[in-house]
């Protein structure tokens, strides 16, 4: 079943002094449980093209079907509303609301979404179980280490079963042995789940661990290869 | 979880929120004693102007305010005046005689307005027996066969009736009163010197004593020296009906101490059965009714309605009589909001000063809720909740620290003696007793919250124009 469409997806940052074909003509299929990586050098363009798969940037031409839906056809509220509903984020870095526990962050958009205590209580726990960090589920995020916290992120962003989990670089401030237990965490919720995955990443260790990876240079799809 | 949330992220900068958090409780604590000691003041003042002096309503013959002419008079013959007592609402009148004056004693004389009472009948409606001077009389309790008159604290020192020494019993009883003993030492020089004029005896104990000394105790010297001659006499001279000069000698009847002075020097009472016999006036008639009224809140309604029965007298109610007091019982409310207000609004600009600084220290954090799925209708509300907790914690601890002083120096009141002259002379008592009503609070809380909520408009409006993108890239 098909998640998510590009159909000839473009963006050029064009400000009085710079003109960036950041992303040009991308057109890509994702189908329901994929655990794809975009890889590809610095400034390629992949955060970009994150950002506009995940609705927080507009595409300059082209469309971005999500489950039937057209991105540019939402007004920005519903957008918002959209992004809650059916993509779960893992950034980088700052992904936590520090004065909240493990436990509290994971529910946060469940109680957006105004689910009941015990159906949050039954995901959040199952979750933090997934991720191995039940026992930390009171710890604020500055008593957990960095990899501990991104394992905290990707439980948050699989909370409300979203379509697709898109995460830009999850691994890039963590040491070797922490990024590939991340990986490992995510593609287990990736099979168990049945979510798609697409990350980014330019860790060769991680690449490896995809089942998916398309390559982009220069704002352009270079190499999609699909393994298994 | 968004209240908790904004609860939480209000101990993240814990020094900054308590900066602004003290500065609030400071801010509210000042504002309430502040208006709690002014409308205890003002209350003050209304209650010894109602039960001391004026009383709710007053009722006289047409024009009789114009020039007090003795002659305008109201008679018990017009049964619409002797039914008044039993209409609704009222709770009890007395009649009065006012003749204008002169009171004298050997060295000194004063223009007086002689009022003729029946005493009984005042005390349903005056609290003026309850504030005569230790030993100065018993409010015409005893029979006597001499006239009696009862007259003002100050009017007693202007005649000079009261007099002042320093002998041992007083520097006995100022001791009491922790008086430093070497202070008491330095008025040595003037020991047993009767003086009968205070201001001279004010000048000798402040060139005695120093500056300070004489400000912090002058006035409790003043307050324990002060003596008063058993017998003492004066005459009052007035006109009778038939404008014939009299001239009668009164014994004291009492000194009256009210906060008043102007109340105090002119008004002098004597029985208005005394004063009908000098004056040969007919022992039906007076010149005024006082009216006392159940509720002070009906005071608008029962005037009207005696005006438009009474339509060939002259009544007012104490609203008219005193419209400074009138004024601020009508607007008092207006008033404080007005005083918070001003508070509040240089609370504001901390406020917002602080949320402007969360704004952009969160810029990232916000991004990222924003990405995640949280709308501008709930970042706004983080964002008001956590300026609204600001300004309420702060709000309340200042609340309940004001409500507590009140609480406090209610119990005996605050006495400022030594401006006590000051404030006497526009009828208001120097020892205030702060009071504070419980729809205040409610007023000030609304007005907290309220705070809170304008306060994090600006900031909030900076939040929701962040771009998630801009906000999370990490470059
Ligand atoms: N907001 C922006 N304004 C202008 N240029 C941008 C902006 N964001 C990204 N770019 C440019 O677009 C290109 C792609 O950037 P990015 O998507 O961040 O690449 P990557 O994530 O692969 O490093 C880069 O040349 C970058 O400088
Ligand atoms: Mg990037």
């Amino acid at each position: 079943m098909k998640v998510l469409e590009l159909k000839e997806v473009n963006k050029i940052y064009d400000g009085s002094e710079v003109h960036v074909h950041a992303v040009s003509d991308v057109t890509l299929d994702f189908h329901e449980a994929e655990f794809a990586a975009i890889v590809g050098p610095s400034g390629s363009g992949k955060t970009t093209l994150l950002n506009l798969i995940g609705g927080l940037d507009m595409p300059t031409s082209g469309e971005i079907i999500i489950d039937g839906t057209n991105l540019s056809k939402l007004k920005s509220s519903q957008l918002i509303d959209f992004r809650m509903r059916n993509i779960g984020f893992v950034f980088q870095a700052y992904n936590l609301i520090p004065v909240l526990t493990a436990k509290e962050n994971v529910e946060f958009i469940m109680s957006l979404q105004k689910w009941s205590r015990k159906e949050r209580d039954e995901r959040t726990f199952e979750l933090l179980k997934a991720v191995g960090l039940f026992e930390r589920m009171n710890s604020r995020p500055s008593k957990m280490s960095g990899g501990q916290q991104q394992r905290v992120a990707v439980a948050r962003a699989l909370a409300s079963r979203p379509k697709f989990v898109l995460a830009d670089e999850p691994t890039a401030n963590l040491d070797s042995k922490s990024a590939t237990t991340l990986l490992e965490i995510m593609e287990k919720l990736n099979h168990e789940e049945k979510i798609t995955f697409i990350f980014s990443t330019h860790d060769a260790r991680v690449v490896k661990m995809a089942h998916r990876v398309i390559t982009l240079e220069d704002g352009k799809v270079v190499s999609d290869d699909k393994r298994e | 979880m968004i209240w908790k949330t904004a609860w939480k992220n209000v101990w993240r900068n814990r020094v900054r929120s308590l900066v602004i958090i003290a500065s609030v409780t400071i801010g509210i604590f000042a504002g309430v004693f502040s208006i709690a000691f002014m409308n205890g003041m003002i209350a003050q003042r209304i209650d010894a102007a109602i039960n001391e002096e004026i009383s709710h309503i007053q009722i006289t013959g047409k024009e009789y305010s114009l020039n007090n002419d003795p002659g305008i008079i109201i008679t018990h013959h017009d049964s619409v005046i002797s039914g008044i007592p039993k209409l609704p609402g009222i709770a009890g009148t007395v009649e009065r005689t006012i003749i204008s004056g002169m009171a004298g004693t050997a060295t000194k004389n004063a223009g007086v307005q002689i009022i003729g009472i029946n005493p009984e009948m005042e005390k349903n409606i005056f609290t003026l027996d309850k504030t005569i001077m230790a030993g100065t009389g018993d409010y015409f309790e005893k029979e006597s066969k001499f006239d009696l008159a009862l007259i003002g604290q100050d009017l007693a020192k202007e005649l000079n009736i009261i007099r002042y020494t320093i002998d041992s019993t007083v520097l006995e009883n100022l001791k009491i009163k922790k008086i430093p003993v070497n202070t008491l030492e330095k008025l040595n020089p003037i020991a047993g010197i009767r003086f009968t004029n205070e201001k001279k005896f004010k000048k000798s104990i402040n060139s005695l004593l120093s500056k300070q000394e004489s400000k912090k105790y002058g006035y409790q010297i003043k307050n324990v020296a002060w003596s008063f001659r058993e017998g003492s006499k004066m005459t009052l001279t007035f006109l009778d009906k038939d404008n014939n000069q009299v001239g009668v000698v009164f014994r004291l009847a009492g000194i009256y101490d009210i906060k008043n002075t102007i109340y105090e020097q002119s008004m002098v009472f004597v029985k208005d059965t005394d004063l009908k016999r000098l004056t040969g006036m007919d022992k039906d008639s007076f010149h005024q009714m006082i009216v006392r009224i159940n509720d002070i809140n009906q005071t608008e309604e029962i005037t009207k309605a005696l005006k438009d029965k009474l339509p060939e007298y002259e009544i007012v109610s104490w609203k008219e009589l005193q419209p400074d007091l009138a004024m601020m019982t009508d607007y008092v409310h207006q008033m404080y909001a007005f005083f918070m207000a001003i508070i509040l609004a240089a609370l504001a600009f901390g406020i917002i000063n602080t949320m402007l600084m969360v704004v952009l220290e969160r810029t990232k954090e916000l991004g990222m809720l924003t990405a995640i799925g949280m709308n501008k209708k709930k970042v706004f509300s983080m964002i008001m909740l956590e300026s609204v907790f600001l300004s309420v914690t702060g709000g309340v601890t200042g609340m309940i620290v004001g409500w507590l002083t009140v609480l406090l120096t209610a119990r005996n009141g605050i006495n400022f003696a030594q401006y006590a002259e000051g404030m006497e002379a526009f009828g208001y008592s120097a020892h205030v007793f702060p009071e504070i009503s419980a729809s205040f609070f409610i007023m000030i809380t609304l007005m907290i919250i309220l705070t809170g909520v304008v306060s994090s408009i600006y900031p909030a409006i900076k939040a929701l124009k962040l771009d998630p993108a801009e906000a999370i890239r990490t470059d």
